[in-house]
Formats: C-alpha cells, structure tokens, sequence
C-alpha cells in the first residue's frame, strides 16, 4: 500500500515511475505539487485525453508496484523527526495519551520516523491550536493534540482564535468523553426529576466557566428546565471531589472515564456516597445503565428544537474526545497514510494493551468521523450561537 | 491493642520494602536526580516529575516507583536551598525565602554557617514531616475535612497579614508591594464569570502569571546584576575555606523550638490543598524574623532566617501527601503528577491506603525519612566544592547562572512568553531593590491573591453569608487578629521594645 502511494507521487507519471521502481530512476522525484489534488482535481478532465499507452500504465501500475519490494522506495517519512504539539502540561491526561501514542504510532507509518511529544501549554490549548494551525508546515510532520471544545471559541468569535476549526485535518481520536453528573446520595435529589422539582436547587461544584462541570448542568437547565447552583472557583477537579466529601457541594459533571478510573469514586460506589443522575452520550455508557442520557431526557421532557440543536453543538465535544490534527494544506496521500496508521495504532495489540498498563480508556473516532463532526458544529444558526454565548457566559 | 499491632507491623514492612533491592537503586537514582533538580535553579522538582514520569512506567511494582519519583521530589527541597544561600539565586520556587537572610551570610563569609543550618534544618523540617504523615495515618480523614472553603479563605488573609511582617522596614512601600502583588494574581481568566482580566490580548496571561519566572526574575537578576557591577566573587575578597558548618549544625539546635514549629507551619500548609511549600516558606521566615529580639538583624543575615523557611519547606512534603494517601486527591501539583504515576505502577492511593496497602503508606514514610538522611549526607561531603563556586570571579558565573535561570523559566510553561516575563519581572526586582522596595509581599500577595479570591467565591456561593460564623471560621479570624496584634500587645505589656526588623530585603 505504501509504495503504491509512493510512487503516486510522482505524478502518475507512469515511465518515470516505473523507471524509479525498478531501481534505474534518475531519483529526482518531483516534490512540488502533492499528487492527489493532481489527479482527482485539475487532472482529472484530462485523463480522458491521455493516449491508451498512459492510461493503461496508470491503471495496472498500482497493481504491479504492489508486488514491487517496497525497501527498493525510500519512504517519505524515513529519517524524519515528526512533532506532536500537547496542549496541556506534561503528565496531564491528554500529554499521557499523546505519550503513548508518540511510542506506537511510527510503527504503523511507512519508513518509520521518530515522533516526539512537545507541550505547548495555556489558555485551555488554544495556543496550542493557533500554534499547529499557523506555525506548523503541510508536510504532515506536526500533529497537535488539542481540546476538543475549541470550537466553542472559534462560534463565539472571540479574536484570539487564529484557525478555523473545519480546516484542520483530523487524524482521529483514541477515546470519545461522555459526561455524566454525581449526586451525594444523603441529598432528596434521587433523580432528575427531583432537580427539576426541588425549591432550592443542588450545589454543584465546578474550576471555572470553561469546564464540563460549568456548562454540562448549565446545558441540563436550558434544555429540561432543572435547575443547579454552580459554584466555580476550585483549583481542581480533586478539590471539587473534597468539597463533596466535606458536603460543600453535592454534585459534579466530569467524564465517565475518570470516574471509573480512580479513586476516590471507587470507595464512593461501594459505599453509595454518590449516585448518577444523567449522562451526555448518545447511548448509556454500559457501565452506568440505569443512569437516562440527555437525549432520553430530551423526548421526555419535549426539548424544543433549538434546544436540541444547542445539545448537538455542545455535546459534540464529547464525541471528539481527544483530537489529533495536522495543519491545512497537508497532501491527501500524506493525511491518508497518517489517518491509516492512527486506525492501526489503535487496533494494535500492543498499544492496546499498553493503553490498559497506563489505565487509559481505547474508544477511538475515525478521522472521516471528526471532519463531519467539525462540519456540522461550524454550520450552527447564529441563533444557536447567541444561545450557547449565553449559556457558556461569553 | 489488635490496630496498633497491625500498624507495627506494616511500620517494619514498608521499612523493609524500601530497603529492598532494587526499591532502594531506584530511590538513590532519584536522589541523584533530585540533588541535580534541586540546584539548579528555576527548574523545578515538578517538572522533573513530569519529564521522569514516562520512564517509571517501566518500573514493576508501585514501591520501586515512588522510591523513584518520591526519593527525587524529597531531596530537591534541601538542595534548593543551597542555591538560594550561595547565590541568593531561588534553586526551587519553594526555596526563595532563603535567599533573604542566607545569601547576605554568604556575602558576609558565612556561607558555610548558613549551609550547615540549611541541611540540618531541612533534615529536621523532613523528619518531622514524615512523622507526621505516619502520627496522622489514625486521623487523616477528619483532619482534611477539617479544612473548607471558608477556612481557607481566612487561612489566605491570615497569610497576607504575614505582608506586614515581611515588609521590613518600610511598612507602607511593603503594603503597597503586597497590593501590586494582589493585583497581578488578578491577570487571567476570571474562573466565575469567564471574563478576561488585564490580558492585553496574549494568550500566555490566560492562565495567570506563573509564580516561577516572577520569582526567578524578582530574586535572581537584580543579583547577578549586582555581581557583574561589583566585578569580584559573590564571597568578595573573603579567604577561601569555608568554616563554620559545624555551627550552623549547632544554631539548629540552639533554635531547636524555631525549627520544629515552622516544621509545623510547613505541614500544616502541605496538609491544606493548594497552599504547600510556596506559602509555607514565607510564613515561617515571617514567624522567624518575627521572634528576633534585635529586629535589625532581619535580612542582613540572621540565621533565624535560614532555619525557619529551610525547616518548613522540606515538612511540606510530607503533608502534601496527607490528603493524597486518605483520599486519593491529591494535595498540590507534584501529588498530582506522583498520583497519575502510581496508578500506571497498579497501585491506587486513596481509602484503601489506610487499610490493605497500609505498608505501602508506611514505605512512603521510610523513603522520605531515607531520602533525606542520605542527601544531607551527601550535602555536607560536597558543600566545600559547592561553596568554593562563590568565590568563583563573577565574570565566570554569570553566563552560566544567565543559561540556567532562563531554562529553568522556560520549564513553566515552554514558552518564549516565560522569558519576557522573567525579565520584566527582573527589571522590576532590580529597581525594588535599588529604592528599598521590600520583593517577599509581592510574590505573597501573588501567590495568596488568587487563592483568596477563589475562595472567597466560593464560601460566599455555597453558604450565602452564613460561613462567617462557622465555629472554624471564628477561631480562625481570632487566631488571625492575635497574630496581626500579637507584637503590639507585647510592646504593650513592656516585656519587650517592639522594632519593626530593619530593611528585610
């Protein structure tokens, strides 16, 4: 597969190829102009205008080379260093995923390169994004491992936002993150419906307005009418998680992965300190079954419209869990082998397993996948917007 | 009867795991990390931790891993503090407190006294830490919860009142340094409403100022200034041989009761999240300088001064992991780092640390007792190499101290942004030190500021106004008001001439 692509690259430029594969070339490959945007875009009409001779070395060409040694082809990506920019601190979860991930996926790219991880950290991986977006070059050496809630920025139109979030090209994803909400158990709050009932409403604990524990309940509110005090301001989720244990706060929405992945919720579950009281992925996570999604919550409750079209535009962060992109403009062959060899890499036994070793959840998102994703949330009606705006406090 | 024998027992395991081959290779490999870490300054024990992180994966069992990592982040508390004395550069965010009385007993000759004092006092500081950590293993829950938001808030503006204190012998340019400093834990994003406060459009003052390069540029350019103008050694033209180890050993002692109760402080502020070794340090060099009964001495190189901060940040480590081993949360950034490593290694701190893997709470007690005895002991072989660099001419140091300090800012965030920072904050240093300005109140108010606004926030968010007659809350706010009032009664009641200390830097 990878020689055939490579020798795509020489512009469908059958003699030259053939010449290069078996061994007698000139080796001055053409670097200019990526091939794919050659042959299906500009080229394309012409093909029809080729002689029989052309036509019929570019059809049984691929199917030659693919008996051809591919170690007779210099790979592009041999030798070379590539660069994975990590939005957060190093030992961050995204960092640790970026980690793994650097170790085992140049076994899955022709030529093997090097992959190193670089932390380019602040303002919630923003500047990470800017950075791979702008700084980095379409040559499919840098990949960036960047939040996936970005887009909220780029709607919001904030200034600071340097890229546009349906122009990145998206590798993949290795897990998605559904939320979920806590509620201490020694509270009358048992289900949603308590909330939505309640005079007073829970305290639920949150870092700030940018969190999940910010907006995930504040999204409950506008979509089914409960209502939550939120109080920001912790340093961190663990200090959300002491203020429950202190009965500062009685609830807080965080990832199902993290819940099930540590303490202190393994203690909390044995000893029914907490119980679940929604969660936010398109089907119940199979470790929470009886806990209703917002979707379920939805139809019971007769979300309007633009409500529902709020929840797909927030709770699609969720589905794109964890992305990795390249910057604009990187050669279709290029991201097609990249995207490849993420798919591989996550498919791989050994990751696999290694993923289990370092307790980080395997759940991933096709490339194609996240590009319709980020599609679908840039084209949301402005109206959409000034809602989300409001609810996210900008 | 039946508990106490079972937490014998697991005292004696843990002592045995961590003496074990290869636990006790990967603790002296962390040390020998560590002891670098720690000298060199601004790069700090958690980005260490964080850069060393990838490579514990392939330790096996989780005490080989916190032998490692914990051994490493036990010891760059004391050999930070060398750097702070003998170049008045901080080696360590936590170790800046001592570089106002340590780096003038250098200049004054006495390096060696206030090296002696240093180590033994981080050694006492790390014992009593560790102790405490196994004391409280009974205790541990209650004590944690002890601490909410409201307190938190009042521990804050008890911190902030220490300003006064801090500000030598200008009270007004101190408070007004300690103001400035509250205003620039303002910059950032708001947490509560999102909204973006003095960021001037860049992105890097997002997520506020980060402390390490405001320190290192506060403390360690007006200094290495200072040495390129004067164009001697930092020890000027003192002999070369360093005398007097042996009697700042002794001035631990003599002291003894200073040194235990800013052990105290530290853990104390280890035990509290969020605070830890950045607050407690300042603290105890006011509690210490606070206790001098010739308040001149303050800052011209007491060396009450070195023993207090040098104590208390090496307690913090031990308290740091009080709320990490009871709860599975951990207590500040390095726990963090530590938490997500001994997860990979299989072990998972919390609950079950108390009860099942109470030998393993134990071993993390030994490695600190350990880690410290051995990195003193390796301080004092080295300490005649380390403090001949003083007498090193400047034009020799300075490039290297220049190299090392812009590292060590740029591990905060890898950012070019750091070295701005880190030189506008320089800049600064150097004019507050040229017209008297006091630097301690500033890098207080802000680390305090911050800490105080959120929770302030937060009480007034969870409990209306109602938090304000918490029973912890009233203690708390008299204990405040007594420390603030304390002097002044004395001066009172005549026992003893209260003067403000003169000139604290």
């Amino acid at each position: 597969m990878s020689a055939m692509l490579e020798n795509f690259r020489n512009h469908g430029n059958g003699r030259q190829a053939t010449r290069k594969a078996t061994g007698r070339g000139r080796g001055d490959r053409p670097r200019k102009g990526p091939w794919p945007s050659g042959l299906y875009g500009p080229v394309a009409p012409t093909l029809s205008r080729l002689s029989p001779r052309v036509f019929f070395v570019l059809v049984t060409l691929p199917l030659l080379l693919l008996t051809v040694d591919a170690s007779a082809q210099e790979p592009f990506y041999k030798g070379k260093t590539m660069t994975i920019i990590v939005g957060t601190k190093a030992g961050d979860v995204y960092d640790l995923y970026a980690r793994a991930i650097a170790q085992y996926l140049p076994k899955h790219i022709p030529g093997n390169p090097n992959i190193i991880a670089q932390n380019v950290t602040g303002a919630g991986s923003l500047i990470a994004a800017n950075h791979v977006y702008n700084l980095g070059k379409p040559d499919g050496l840098t990949i960036g491992a960047i939040f996936p809630a970005l887009y909220f920025d780029q709607l919001s139109a904030r200034p600071e936002v340097k890229f546009d979030w349906t122009k990145f090209n998206w590798l993949g994803s290795p897990v998605v993150s559904n939320h979920f909400m806590y509620m201490r158990s020694d509270t009358p709050y048992k289900t949603i419906d308590d909330v939505r009932n309640a005079k007073e409403p829970p305290k639920c604990g949150s870092t700030g307005t940018a969190s999940t524990g910010y907006y995930m309940p504040k999204l409950v509110e506008e979509l089914i009418g409960a209502k939550f005090n939120i109080i920001t301001g912790y340093q961190a989720g663990g200090d959300v998680d002491l203020a429950a244990e202190r009965g500062e706060i009685v609830c807080r929405s965080f990832t199902i992965t993290a819940y099930f992945a540590r303490e202190p919720f393994f203690t909390w579950r044995k000893k029914g300190f907490v119980h679940e009281i929604f969660q936010t992925g398109k089907k119940r996570d199979p470790r929470l079954p009886n806990v209703p999604n917002v979707y379920e919550l939805m139809n019971t409750y007769k979300t309007s419209e633009a409500g529902r079209r709020l929840a797909t535009v927030i709770l699609a962060a969720g589905n794109v869990g964890r992305p990795y992109v390249t910057p604009p403009g990187v050669p279709a062959d290029r991201l097609k082998l990249l995207r490849d060899a993420f798919t591989k890499t996550m498919n791989d036994p050994e990751f696999k397993a290694e993923a289990v070793k370092r307790k980080l959840e395997l759940h991933p998102v096709s490339g194609e996948e996240l590009e319709a994703l980020a599609k679908e949330v840039i084209d949301t009606p402005p109206e959409v917007v000034a809602r989300m705006q409001k609810l996210l406090g900008k | 009867m039946a508990e106490l024998l079972v937490m014998g027992d697991a005292f004696a395991k843990g002592f045995w795991q961590v003496l074990a081959w290869p636990a006790f290779g990967y603790m002296l490999l962390g040390i020998a990390i560590g002891f670098w870490v720690g000298l060199l300054p601004g790069i700090g024990g958690l980005a260490t931790l964080a850069l060393m992180l990838p490579f514990s994966y392939t330790i096996k069992t989780p005490i080989e891993a916190f032998c490692f990592l914990l051994g490493m982040l036990a010891v760059t508390g004391t050999t930070g503090d060398l750097t702070s004395i003998l170049f008045g550069i901080p080696g360590e965010g936590s170790s800046a407190a001592l570089v106002l009385d340590g780096y003038p007993m250098s200049k004054k000759g006495e390096a060696g006294r206030a090296l002696g004092a240093a180590i033994t006092s981080s050694l006492v500081g790390a014992l009593i830490g560790a102790f405490s950590l196994a004391l409280s293993i009974p205790i541990m829950r209650p004590l944690v919860l002890l601490f909410g938001s409201p307190e938190m808030f009042i521990i804050a503006i008890m911190g902030v009142t220490f300003i006064g204190t801090l500000a030598g012998a200008s009270l007004l340019k101190g408070l007004l340094a300690g103001g400035i400093g509250l205003m620039l834990a303002a910059i950032g994003v708001d947490p509560q409403t999102g909204s973006l406060r003095y960021t001037f459009g860049q992105l890097y003052l997002w997520d506020r100022l980060d402390i390490i390069p405001v320190v290192v540029g506060l403390f360690a350019i007006p200094e290495i200034v200072d040495l390129a103008v004067r164009g001697t050694s930092i020890a000027g033209s003192r002999p070369e041989k360093l005398s007097g180890v042996m009697e700042g050993v002794k001035d631990t002692f003599r002291h003894f009761w200073l040194v235990m109760r800013c052990s105290l402080i530290g853990v104390y502020f280890g035990v509290l999240p969020v605070l830890g070794a950045n607050v407690a340090q300042w603290i105890s060099y006011a509690h210490a300088v606070q206790g001098l009964k010739d308040k001149s001495r303050a800052g011209q190189g007491a060396v009450e001064g070195v023993l207090g901060p040098g104590a208390a940040n090496n307690s913090t480590r031990g308290g740091d992991l009080i709320p990490t081993v009871a709860f599975g949360i951990p207590g500040s950034g390095s726990m963090a780092l530590l938490l997500g490593a001994l997860l990979i290694v299989g072990l998972n701190p919390g609950p079950e640390m108390l009860k099942t893997h109470l030998n393993v709470t134990f071993a993390m007690v030994w490695v600190l007792i350990f880690a410290n005895i051995i990195v003193a002991g390796l301080c004092f072989l080295v300490l005649n190499h380390l403090a001949a660099l003083t007498f090193i001419r400047g034009s020799l140091l300075i490039p290297f101290l220049v190299l090392l300090i812009s590292v060590g800012s740029f591990t905060a965030n890898n950012s070019f942004n750091d070295l701005v920072a880190t030189l506008i904050f320089g800049v600064l240093g150097y004019f507050m030190v040229l017209y008297g300005w006091p630097r301690p109140p500033l890098i207080l108010g802000l680390i305090l500021g911050k800490i105080a606004e959120n929770y302030l926030w937060i009480s007034t968010a969870a409990y209306g106004a109602k938090w304000l007659l918490f029973p912890t809350v009233l203690i708390l706010i008299a204990l405040t008001v007594f420390t603030v009032a304390y002097p002044t009664i004395k001066e009172r009641m005549g026992k003893a001439k209260y003067e403000r200390p003169e000139d604290a830097i």
